[in-house]
């Protein structure tokens, strides 16, 4: 493995994120290639941390443009300040400056609000982590907007001008594909699928995050959620839930799991009626060591 | 040790061609990411080699498994050399490769069509022909025969007018999202500009509110008792896709099959080879475990905006549970669920089949589909609970 490539899986470990060979690559790919990547996968993976936690990494700023349906340029990239407009007019009254003196004074930089988009471009010192999260939520119109953004990470404000970025932001983007994303995007764009994780490796997420927790409540955790993810849910959990609950477990100081613990602490994981029924009925008729099928030790 | 770019170079832009027969068409500036991405990866490990132009080259995980493929073709050519990656030297054999891609679509069509998608492909070959509205009294006659009594020399008016009404569904839907006016939204940036002698905002501007939009999902039976209406139905689906922007499309028979790709682009005879690719032939089926897939996997195509559209006559061989509590499902979460059934046209008929049973409670509107003004009627229902 390349020595770069290493350090940074080691540095994501060193921030708490565990992490494995292609995110560690794609991480670098989208450093070194300048370019953005794009995460997909199920909610609540970990898509979003890979981006604080570069951040961490880079120690520089992280500035997270959260996505919505009919969210647009004016809450994504500036806005000018309308009541300060308003202040500075009347301020202005009676003075003998001409209206051409007047609208230069209120549309300069002092009155305008940047939004997320423009301060991840004109950022002073290192160039910060920008998070475009859940980007399938945005409109297709946003969508094509922000693709014009990205591909030259310029901005050009008419009062103003064109502002230039004066080193590009390192850019991730993800998705919970709740849309499909434009092939435009996707072309533009490093790619990483992020999975639920495997055994090993949500072992080694629950060991690292929730300390209070032995390993072997761990590993029982783990193949609890392994097998859970495989029946039909409507609601399937990630990684966050295992951290709640594995997080509530060793709050009630429990070393491992019983059938009256799941019961009770199953709101932690099952967040659906109907999966919680239907968790029930298979907990009924084939108990908790389908879940848990007892290790040899 | 990294081999000179150049080679790297040619050895990327043919792994590209190679993806591209596999179905996986790159641009050149994808494959020049790619290339630079090979030039800071070890090119010794080929996980890391892999890692890299999977990072690149692939755009969503569904092509993971066409791209695995290429690349171990890829990586077992270079390295089955004994020269192990100096082999980015020397140029992929592509006449093999060009074989076979010219033999796979050919034998692929053959293999896969089915009568009802057969008989499109001719009788409709025409397609290139503007539309025609026929005389009225004729127009009328066609509009309330029974799909499965068309004689053939018929079925080209049909694909017309099925053409027209769709056209007529998309532009009422899209009618539909414009909210009743209520003066839209100050438009500040606007009012500013307007008012800045004045030291007081007076004239509001104004701009018009943001406009819902309707989307359709269309879930259209396929399997063998629906044979004499799918032809028609694929037809209406595909003018549908084509006249209106946010439908995605699903096929069933017993197994689930997601075709808005497939029923995209200006060639309807085009649309109907790429459905036999996927159609789902074997007998009988299974509304509710289809459906169960459905929600499963593409639950979130589905908000209070969606009008979801549901073709089949519900002969159905799984359990009635199953599809109730998956047309409850698909309820809770949709703007409105619409039934179309083609043999609710036949006055005697009676939604008795089990499957129809347990759904018909849970549908907002249960209606025919079997003949052209049935279609044109449904007009009526596409708007939100």
């Amino acid at each position: 493995m390349r020595a770069e490539i290493r350090k940074i899986q080691e540095m994501m470990e060193g921030a708490d994120y565990v992490t494995d060979a292609a995110i560690a690559t794609s991480v670098h790919l989208g450093m070194t290639l300048k370019k953005p990547l794009l995460i997909e996968g199920h909610a609540g993976v970990g898509k979003t941390e890979v981006a604080k936690v570069m951040a961490r990494m880079l120690e520089t700023n992280l500035i997270r443009l959260q996505c919505y349906e009919g969210l647009d340029a004016a809450q994504a990239l500036y806005e000018w300040n309308y009541p300060k407009q308003l202040l500075h007019i009347k301020l202005e009254e009676g003075t003998d400056h001409s209206l051409k003196q007047k609208e230069a004074a209120i549309f300069s930089e002092p009155f305008l609000i940047k939004r997320p988009l423009l301060q991840a471009i004109t950022q002073d010192g290192r160039p910060p982590v920008l998070l475009i999260d859940e980007v399938d939520r945005s409109d297709e119109e946003f969508e094509a907007f922000l693709l014009e953004v990205l591909s030259d990470f310029q901005v050009t404000i008419p009062e103003i001008g064109t502002i230039v970025a004066t080193q590009p932001p390192y850019v991730i983007l993800t998705s919970n594909r709740n849309r499909e994303l434009s092939d435009a995007l996707r072309r533009r764009a490093l790619y990483q699928w992020m999975d639920f994780p495997g055994f090993d490796k949500e072992v080694r997420i629950v060991m690292r995050k929730v300390p209070g927790v032995n390993e072997r409540l761990a590993r029982e955790i783990s193949r609890f959620m392994e097998t859970l993810r495989t029946l039909r849910l409507a609601k399937v959990p990630g990684v966050a839930e295992t951290l709640d609950w594995a997080q509530a477990l060793s709050s009630l100081h429990a070393d491992h799991l019983d059938e009256e613990l799941v019961t009770e602490t199953l709101g932690c994981v099952l967040k659906d009626a109907d999966d919680v029924r239907r968790f029930k009925r298979e907990l009924q008729t084939t108990g908790l060591k389908r879940f848990v099928p007892v290790e040899g030790s | 040790m990294a081999a000179p770019p150049r080679d790297l170079v040619t050895a990327t832009l043919r792994f590209g061609q190679n993806l591209r027969r596999a179905g996986l068409p790159r641009t050149v500036s994808e494959l020049m990411d790619a290339v630079r991405a090979l030039e800071v990866v070890d090119l010794l490990d080929r996980h890391e080699v892999y890692l890299a132009l999977r990072t690149c080259l692939v755009s969503r995980v569904e092509e993971t498994p066409a791209f695995d493929r290429c690349f171990d073709a890829f990586w077992k050519f270079h390295a089955d050399d004994g020269q192990g990656l100096e082999g980015l030297t020397s140029p992929m054999p592509d006449h093999q490769a060009d074989e076979h891609a010219a033999e796979a679509p050919a034998g692929g069509e053959q293999k896969h069509e089915s009568v009802a998608l057969e008989g499109w492909e001719e009788e409709s070959a025409d397609d290139g022909e503007p539309l025609e509205v026929p005389g009225k009294s004729e127009r009328e006659v066609l509009m309330d025969r029974d799909f499965s009594t068309f004689p053939a020399e018929d079925l080209d008016e049909v694909a017309r007018l099925t053409i027209l009404i769709a056209k007529r569904l998309a532009r009422r839907v899209s009618r539909r999202r414009r909210p009743t006016r209520r003066g839209g939204v100050i438009d500040l940036r606007r009012s500013m500009r307007a008012n800045m002698m004045k030291g007081e905002i007076i004239d509001l501007r104004r701009r018009e509110r943001r406009r819902r939009k309707v989307k359709l999902v269309l879930v259209c039976d396929v399997s063998g008792s629906m044979d004499l209406y799918s032809r028609f139905l694929l037809q209406f689906l595909y003018a549908l896709q084509n006249v209106f922007g946010r439908v995605e499309t699903f096929t069933f028979a017993t197994r689930l099959t997601r075709v808005t790709e497939q029923l995209k682009g200006h060639s309807y005879q085009m649309a109907l080879r790429r459905l036999a690719d996927v159609r789902d032939f074997s007998g009988g089926t299974r509304i509710g475990e289809s459906l169960q897939e459905f929600n499963r996997a593409w639950r979130a195509l589905v908000d209070r905006r969606t009008i979801v559209i549901l073709l089949s006559d519900g002969w159905d061989t799984g359990e009635p549970e199953v599809l109730a509590n998956e047309m409850l499902m698909l309820r809770r979460r949709a703007g409105r669920v619409i039934w179309l059934n083609p043999l609710l046209g036949n006055p005697s008929y009676e939604p008795l089949t089990r499957g129809m049973a347990a759904a018909l409670p849970l549908v907002d509107h249960f209606a025919a589909a079997h003949n052209l003004a049935s279609l044109r009627d449904l007009a009526g229902h596409l708007t939100l609970r």
